[in-house]
């Protein structure tokens, strides 16, 4: 077998490797391109500026001849894999979220995390690993090769996102706020949850979309973050379906609604069905006698 | 100048429907506009109302059998067209049970040289279905355009576009030669619903169904994969009192007794 990993981000080569070793591919021979140096990890690794857009495409037949075509779900590497894909005639499968080792199949989620899929593939085969599912690492000394080939779209800035470096994928303790709070001075309460939680404050998509009382990078649905810690709490959630699938990952979820049938409840192992405004001040106090902080 | 815009119907996923085996009866659950098609329709009418040109909506009927799924399909693409659009190609196949990625682009790209062939072609980030997002890559390469996604802010120049694109951990600002295909979030752009007018002027815009051998294409005689419910072991437990005192230590016991909160 020979697997071509496609890296627009050094983060994610543990999950690439994991897959492998998990679908039985670690001895295979491994080449990458990527835009970043990679001291280890693959045999060898063409380096490029850029990973996105039609970059692959223009590297000619350089890369023709592999089984598997792999990267992590990233918006880059995704749109570099696929278009390199469309290309090619080869079929993708996106954002694997699991291996069946005994019946060679890979699992996708479908209909926003309701719904799983499983099948074969052959090869050869594009496919997107979805973060934080696997993980591994294989060790390589890899013969280091540079490209200078550019994708078409031509870079004028690189603007930051606007956010104080918050990191809630990988916070063990989440507090998400949704539209049960009525006004943007009201989440005070729940960022003195989280702190003593020691967690961090996601939030649902009008949070941040409509209403702009968060940055994006706080909102968990399936095109913002997925959090996955050990605990998370709704406050003033509904559930809308893009936003469990992307917490449903989370251990243990409670929710606090005063709608008795919002549908976050179907989702949460613990559910308090009350006003928000009067129920969190309560559980805070609670938290802070118990855990005398 | 003359904008596409592809669109889905999707699955609605806030109308599961399975069998008592788990097994996701897909020919039960309607079709609906897929959330981010909006946004695309949205921006595209926006660029026409400043550069003139035509809306032109394309789409295939991806979900079958098309006997049962045929009205809501229409009714999407009406929608499309009440959003904005204003001539739309489509093709409804009863071969089609499933379409996977790879054959609807190829339905979709020669849909678009054969009708209208617009040198910008925009989509929604991913379908609300599938999220497969790889439909406008597919396209873009079969076409030969270029391709960016996942963008978030874009307006047209002479002969290129200048968008602003999600690249996860940061922003990046490009310049793109037209032709191209654009993918666009649900952060485009607010799209207002359709106004009764529009709704019923959507009627009188030209629908065009067509089948696969009319862009000359075989049958495929797809079926659906084997779709189950993801079953979510939560543990669903209402805590009730009169008391909301009570409430907060019984929810704290539990989060002790989980282990997700240490005292």
């Amino acid at each position: 077998m020979k697997v071509l990993a496609v890296l627009d981000n050094p983060k994610y080569i543990p999950d690439i490797h994991g897959f492998l070793e998990k679908a039985g591919f670690s001895e295979s021979t491994l080449y990458a391109v990527s835009n970043f140096d990679i001291p280890d990890g693959f045999d060898k690794v063409i380096r490029v500026d850029d990973v996105s857009s039609d970059v692959l495409v223009r590297m000619g037949d350089e890369l023709d001849g592999f089984d598997i075509y792999i990267a992590p779900h990233t918006k880059k590497s995704l749109e570099a894999l696929s278009y390199y894909a469309g290309y090619r005639g080869i079929p993708i499968a996106t954002e694997i979220i699991d291996y069946i080792v005994e019946e060679k199949k890979i699992v996708r989620n479908i209909l926003s995390g309701r719904g799983i899929v499983s099948y074969r593939v052959a090869t050869p085969i594009a496919l997107t690993i979805a973060p934080g599912k696997f993980k591994g690492s294989i060790s390589r000394t890899p013969e280091v090769i540079h490209n200078d080939v550019k994708p078409t779209p031509s870079l004028i800035s690189i603007e930051e996102k606007s956010f104080g470096g918050v990191d809630i994928e990988n916070a063990e303790v989440v507090v998400g706020v949704g539209r049960g709070f009525r006004d943007k001075d009201d989440l005070n309460i729940a960022f003195e949850l989280a702190k003593i939680l020691g967690g961090e404050v996601g939030c649902s998509r009008p949070i941040a979309a409509d209403y702009h009382w968060l940055d994006e990078d706080r909102w968990i649905g399936i095109s913002g973050k997925k959090v996955r810690g050990k605990l998370y709490i709704a406050i003033g959630v509904s559930g809308a379906p893009q936003h469990i699938m992307a917490a449903n990952d989370t251990r243990v979820i409670v929710a606090v609604n005063k709608d008795k049938n919002a549908p976050i409840f179907e989702y949460a192992d613990y559910g308090v069905v009350a006003d928000l405004y009067k129920f969190i001040p309560i559980f805070i106090d609670k938290l802070k006698r118990r855990l005398d902080v | 100048m003359d904008i596409g815009v592809i669109v889905k119907a999707a699955l609605d996923v806030n109308v599961l429907r399975s069998e008592a085996d788990g097994r996701i009866s897909i020919e039960n659950i309607p079709l609906v506009l897929s959330e981010y098609d909006r946004n695309a329709i949205y921006e595209a009418s926006k660029i026409s109302e400043s550069t003139g040109g035509k809306v032109y909506i394309y789409s295939l009927l991806t979900w079958g059998p098309m006997d049962r799924k045929m009205r809501d399909f229409e009714n999407v693409i009406r929608e499309a067209l009440a959003l904005g659009g204003e001539e739309a190609f489509v093709v409804a196949d009863k071969s089609i049970h499933y379409s996977e990625p790879m054959f609807t682009s190829e339905v979709l790209s020669r849909l678009i040289k054969k009708f209208g062939s617009p040198k910008l072609i925009l989509s929604g980030e991913a379908s609300t279905d599938m999220t497969s997002s790889t439909v406008a890559p597919y396209l873009a390469a079969k076409l030969n355009y270029n391709i960016v996604t996942y963008v978030k802010e874009m307006s047209l120049k002479n002969g290129y576009i200048e968008v602003l694109r999600d690249a996860d951990e940061k922003l990046e600002r490009l310049k793109i030669p037209l032709p191209s295909v654009v993918s666009v979030t649900g952060e485009i752009n607010s799209p207002k619903l359709p106004t009764l007018i529009q709704i019923r002027r959507a009627f009188r815009k030209p629908l065009h169904r067509l089948e696969l051998s009319d862009i000359d294409l075989s049958p495929v005689f797809s079926r659906y994969e084997d779709y189950r419910v993801v079953t979510i072991k939560r543990k669903n437990i209402l805590l009730e009192d009169e008391s909301l005192e009570n409430v907060a230590d019984k929810l704290i016991d539990h989060l002790i007794q989980e282990g997700v909160l240490k005292i």
